[in-house]
């Protein structure tokens, strides 16, 4: 039991912390269940809320969906054949976490599942029909000057990369807003120089922009939607908006009509990066793009509905030589974090991935899981092909690479650090029994030892053991 | 290619619908075919709910004909919300529906209706599935499957565009699930068996949405996490190439295996003549020579 | 009477902790800085200390590996 604890404990006090991303469950999950209460009143998130679910969740909610009563939870049990008994925990407890469903009394004294009135009075509404139009449906003229995909996906591409290009600082630095400044040093993205109080990228900034670019708008986003509470927007409002975005059609017009001012106000947001388009602010009608549409997209392993052109330029071999068909001077730097650039020509980049230039990243970070999962997300198409016919792998890169770009990582990580407080020289082995009884008991114990009656206890546990200590002592 | 173990990124699902105005549900109650055109919808909607990236493709299936429902050739419809309902699905919705009442209406009023074309309408979506496949983008995992929804009573004539499309279907790792309204349909179970996909026959066409959600909504990979109707026995009998009926024990073409109920000296399918006419000569038998 | 410190628990392989040992005995960061022995893999050190030790590894790790590469120049 000591392992576990240990592990857990263990990142407080590493020196870089990595950044966090997380996807739209664990955001759901800080937050309040009221909160969530008012979030299932917009059938949008119910539908989100419902894809981010893990697979069994998914079908223990449709087939509750039609239930009116509550149902007895062996039976839920019952539909999951034994051997993947783990798996159904795991999905009982996510839609216990983000109240989905609550348990519920059957006549009989059975522990039954319910879902939530409204969730699932708005799952239906978004699956059947009926209920109020979103927001934004109102019927429009059509637009004389309608914009195409590829419009949108280059505009898109554009504002996006504008709030990227100054968060490291290239010549590009008109055109972002003082509201998207705030939320970069919100977010800890960046920084105010001490000296000059100029912004300037930090740690967490430079694994930002290692991200996809699906992720890094919704971090973003997260952030943004914390700073919007401060502004009396409200953020369960927003997050329906944002949702709704990410369900609507790409290269189709939206009304804005009967949005009210709050709304209007973020919507001009999201137009400076990128997420909608308008030709003009009081233009009547806008576009959403493949950003906004990404949202849902966040969670790993699903590849973002990108636009063919605009994905994958990286080539690695297994020569741990790295190809990158750029012209961007940021894809350069970012490769140049973590690889040793040896070519530069107009439109190709040659570098090399070497044990100095990871260590570098590392030092810096970055984890190895982040730089592999950038080398991914990039590949060019031409890797993806070519795994089609061979055998398949988790990974498109090659595995030596892989393991290498790990093992990199893993040998700065020889120790485990855990902060804690050594008790020992006991009186007798009664006393230590007791104390390491009541620390293992409250889940405070990291390491014992028998023999050298020493018990390691978790740094947080000293006051409370403290008081348990004059207890025992007193009392004995 | 589709993968039976990973789980997929997108997963394609083909609904044949069988439209036929001669099935028993249908000439009994035709209001009934609205109730179970709703719950196909419904299931088809609840596929597009699971992930973003799934993909869909109904194919209505008629005696003259068969046609894509959804997604329609050409443009999309201009679809506006008129409730709360996703639009996509709202999309899906109004498409099927349109194209259903022309599909029908386009149906030869002299003739007397047939047959449905099912596994004609098979091939097609094996078409669909394989071009889905060719234009999707490199790297993606996508799984298909094809789910059959019909009223229509077991005939063997057929029977060979069947096992052709079901051995196809198994060559491209698609999946055949089969949810019959009506009767027992024992060649279309054998294309459940063969490709690895599920049969139910639904007791009533009351909670057809229920059973459609329940047991054909989760994949392939996902099903052997579920508790799921089982296989039970799977009746193989072969349907004769000359009168397609169903046997136990026939002859077969020694070159292209084809099936007869009776002795023919010429093979009707690739026109092997056969040399002996008659029955088989016994052999005398050999004697065991003592050294 | 129960003896209470703080400080930080290290969990390592042998061939560390002997490292560590080294280190601590020999003054090479300056001063003595463990301050239990627990078991094989385990000690408990001062947790001022992990900063420097960090890097210190990291040389020793540095000294230990050779640049194989051929960055084809």
């Amino acid at each position: 039991m000591s392992e576990s604890s240990k592990s857990k404990s263990a990142s407080n006090i590493n020196p870089s912390p990595t950044l966090q991303c997380k996807d739209l469950h664990e955001y759901l999950k800080s937050r309040s269940p009221q909160f969530l209460e008012t979030l299932y009143n917009y059938p949008t998130i119910c539908l989100a809320v419902y894809r981010e679910l893990p697979e069994l969740a998914r079908h223990f909610v449709i087939r509750l969906l039609f239930v009116e009563q509550p149902v007895p939870q062996a039976v839920v049990a019952s539909w999951v054949t034994q051997t993947h008994a783990k798996e159904q925990s795991k999905a009982c407890e996510a839609l216990s976490e983000l109240s989905v469903w609550q348990e519920a009394p059957i006549p009989g004294g059975l522990p039954g599942w319910m879902l939530a009135q409204s969730f699932k009075k708005n799952l239906k509404v978004a699956l059947l029909g009926g209920g109020r139009p979103w927001s934004m449906s109102s019927s429009l003229e059509p637009d004389g000057k309608a914009r195409d995909v590829a419009f949108l996906d280059a505009y898109a591409l554009e504002r996006w990369e504008c709030v990227l290009h100054y968060m490291v600082g290239s010549a590009q630095t008109e055109g972002i807003s003082a509201d998207a400044v705030r939320i970069l040093l919100h977010a800890g993205l960046m920084t105010r120089d001490a000296e000059d109080g100029t912004a300037v990228i930090t740690r967490a900034g430079f694994q930002f922009l290692l991200l996809s670019t699906a992720k890094q708008v919704w971090l973003f986003l997260q952030h943004y939607l914390h700073t919007a509470e401060k502004r009396s927007l409200s953020a369960a409002e927003c997050l329906a908006f944002l949702y709704q975005l990410s369900f609507s059609t790409l290269g189709k017009d939206y009304s804005t009509e009967g949005m009210s001012n709050n709304m209007l106000v973020f919507l001009q947001h999201l137009r400076e990066f990128g997420l909608v388009y308008q030709r003009k602010r009081k233009a009547g009608r806008f576009y959403p793009t493949r950003l906004a549409l990404n949202i849902t997209c966040v969670k790993d392993g699903i590849a973002p509905l990108e636009a063919a052109a605009s994905t994958g330029y990286i080539l690695v071999e297994t020569n741990y030589r790295v190809y990158a068909y750029t012209q961007t001077t940021l894809q350069v730097a970012l490769l140049g974090l973590f690889t040793e650039l040896i070519y530069r020509f107009p439109d190709v980049v040659v570098g090399v991935l070497t044990r100095e230039s990871v260590r570098a990243a590392l030092r810096g970070g970055i984890s190895a899981q982040q730089i592999i999962r950038y080398l991914e997300q990039h590949s060019h198409p031409q890797m993806l092909r070519s795994e089609t016919a061979g055998i398949r792998t988790s990974s498109v890169l090659p595995p030596t690479v892989v393991d290498q770009i790990q093992l990199w990582e893993s040998e700065r990580n020889r120790f485990t650090y855990t902060e804690g407080i050594v008790y020992n020289q006991f009186l007798s082995q009664a006393e230590f029994g007791v104390l390491r009884e009541y620390a293992s008991r409250c889940g405070f114990l990291t390491w014992h030892s028998e023999r050298a009656r020493t018990l390691v206890l978790t740094r947080a546990a000293h006051d409370d053991v403290k008081r348990f200590w004059k207890r025992y002592s007193k009392s004995s | 290619m589709a993968d039976d173990d990973a789980p997929s990124d997108s997963s394609l699902l083909v609904i044949i619908v069988d439209t036929n105005p001669n099935q028993r549900y249908i000439t009994e109650d035709p209001k009934v075919l609205t109730g179970c055109l709703d719950a196909v919808i419904a299931f088809a909607n609840s596929h597009l709910m699971q992930k973003s990236r799934n993909q869909l493709a109904v194919i209505g299936c008629h005696f003259h004909k068969s046609e894509y429902l959804y997604p329609s050739p050409g443009k999309p419809l201009d679809v506006r919300q008129i409730d709360g309902q996703y639009e996509l699905f709202t999309l899906v919705e109004k498409t099927i529906k349109m194209r259903l009442v022309n599909l029908i209406k386009s149906q030869p009023q002299e003739e007397r209706p047939g047959e449905s074309l099912l596994a004609g309408a098979m091939a097609m979506a094996l078409c669909c599935i394989a071009r889905m496949r060719r234009e999707a983008s490199p790297g993606l995992r996508l799984s298909s499957r094809i789910l059959i929804v019909t009223g229509s009573s077991d005939t063997a004539a057929q029977y060979i565009n069947y096992m052709n499309v079901f051995f196809t279907a198994q060559k491209q790792q698609v999946l055949i699930d089969v949810c019959s309204l009506d009767k027992h349909l024992s060649l279309l179970q054998q294309g459940c068996d063969i490709t690895g996909g599920l049969y139910l026959k639904v007791p009533s066409l009351e909670g057809l949405l229920q059973y459609l959600l329940w047991v054909f909504l989760p994949e392939a990979w996902e099903r052997k996490e579920l508790v799921l109707p089982g296989r039970g026995r799977v009746d193989y009998r072969a349907a004769c190439f000359c009168h397609r009926e169903l046997l136990t024990i026939g002859y077969v073409c020694s070159v292209c295996l084809s099936v007869f109920c009776k002795f023919s000296p010429i093979c009707t399918t690739c026109h092997t003549v056969f040399k002996i006419a008659g029955p088989l000569p016994i052999k005398p038998k050999k004697k065991k020579m003592k050294i | 009477m129960v003896n209470a410190m703080k400080g930080v628990l290290v969990e390592c392989d042998p061939a560390m902790k002997q490292f560590l040992l080294h280190l601590d005995e020999t003054l090479a960061l300056g001063r003595k800085f463990i301050l239990q022995d627990l078991d094989e893999t385990h000690l408990f050190i001062s947790s001022d200390i992990i900063d420097t030790l960090q890097a210190r590894v990291d040389d020793l790790m540095d000294q230990l590996s050779f640049p194989i590469h051929d960055k084809g120049l």
